[in-house]
């Protein structure tokens, strides 16, 4: 029996075919979609923050940061079985939901973390092959391993297929 | 900084009752702006993981207005409203006589400045009874405003309160109107380091 695994705020979970993966109501964190193909193996990690420098280790939740939570995944997919060759990623999140207020305050959070991410999975090497990032719209996805196909919804729309 | 995961019973009950005077003075005020009664629940404060707070207001991907300001001043933190579409909908064909608007989307800039104003008196209202009890200033920021899934505003709002903790702190409370239902949450999170000083204020550091 095919299961459904939700994945929340710095959670990283890996997950075999036939089961899926998903994540819903993804506002500012991004969400890194990791899938050996051959394997039918992937997993995902959500993550809030772009940087740990600076906070001291032990109070580092390292499935929190895009710095700490990149490298994680791709260990936890090497100990699982996965190929680095094989590896590919699909990116969801990073949205700025607010707009900035009349007197300019605004946290480009959403921006920060997908370029941290980014630069994570550059260091590693591993290709981003597709993505929904950005803009202003808060997002749900579902992961099937069986295919590594992502389904992205937003508010009030037709999901789509990244 | 203190970690929120220590605060004791006694503790959260003083934060709760710190809620309680906010709230009730914003209740005041949208109720004298919407001229008619407005009830309120008891105003809680509670630890949680970020995660859970979307299940108080209908679940992750439900719909929701939510309405954002920054405290700024002496004590630092964040003040978010949030109503379910049907709220949003109520309110703006009560205050703007002949509005027609149905979904939360086609709002007119109108409609959306009257849900910008009715944040900032709650916030108002709120943080000037705080601001009164506890002797220190306490400003808010203009305020912004986004439609969209509870769980996506949620996550804008906590992410950066997240760097060290796992949990946030939440006074919460909702107001209701019995005659249209008027359904509507105040959270209002302050920062960590904010923290040390609101307890000394209320004599129970």
């Amino acid at each position: 029996m095919p299961q459904k695994y939700c994945v929340g705020m710095a959670e990283l979970r890996i997950a075999r075919a036939p089961d899926t993966l998903a994540t819903y109501g993804i506002g500012s964190c991004v969400i890194v979609v990791m899938y050996d193909e051959l394997q039918k193996l992937g997993g995902i990690v959500h993550i809030v923050l772009p940087d740990s420098t600076g906070i001291s280790v032990d109070k580092v939740n390292p499935r929190k940061f895009a710095d700490t939570a990149v490298p994680l995944l791709f260990q936890t997919m090497l100990h699982t079985g996965a190929v680095k060759k094989h590896l590919r990623v699909k990116l969801v999140g990073g949205a700025e939901m607010f707009p900035p207020s009349g007197d300019g305050f605004s946290s480009c959070i959403g921006a920060k973390n997908i370029e941290c991410t980014r630069n994570a999975l550059r260091d590693l090497g591993i290709p981003v092959v597709s993505q929904d990032v950005g803009g202003k719209s808060g997002r749900s996805l579902e992961f099937n391993l069986e295919n590594g196909r992502v389904s992205v919804s937003v508010l009030g729309k037709e999901s789509k297929e990244i | 900084m203190q970690d929120f995961c220590n605060l004791t019973e006694h503790q959260l009950d003083a934060l709760g009752e710190l809620g309680n005077i906010g709230s009730g003075n914003a209740a005041t005020a949208l109720a004298q702006f919407l001229n008619r009664k407005i009830d309120m629940d008891v105003p809680k404060a509670k630890i949680l993981q970020v995660e859970t707070i979307p299940e108080l207001i209908g679940g992750h991907e439900a719909s929701v207005m939510g309405i954002y300001l920054r405290v700024m001043g002496d004590f630092k933190g964040r003040f978010l409203l949030l109503m379910p579409e049907s709220t949003t909908i109520r309110l703006l064909h009560i205050l703007i006589p002949g509005s027609t608007v149905k979904r939360p989307e086609d709002l007119s800039e109108m409609e959306s400045s009257c849900l910008k104003e009715i944040g900032n008196i709650l916030a108002g209202s709120f943080l000037n009874a705080l601001s009164v009890v506890t002797r220190t200033t306490m400003l808010h920021s203009l305020p912004t405003m986004a439609f969209d899934m509870a769980g996506a505003l949620l996550d804008a709002v906590a992410s950066e309160m997240l760097a060290t903790s796992e949990h946030v702190l939440m006074i919460e409370t909702s107001f209701k109107d019995d005659m249209e239902n008027l359904k509507m949450h105040i959270f209002l999170l302050p920062e960590p380091e904010s923290l040390g000083s609101l307890l000394e204020f209320l004599g129970v550091k």
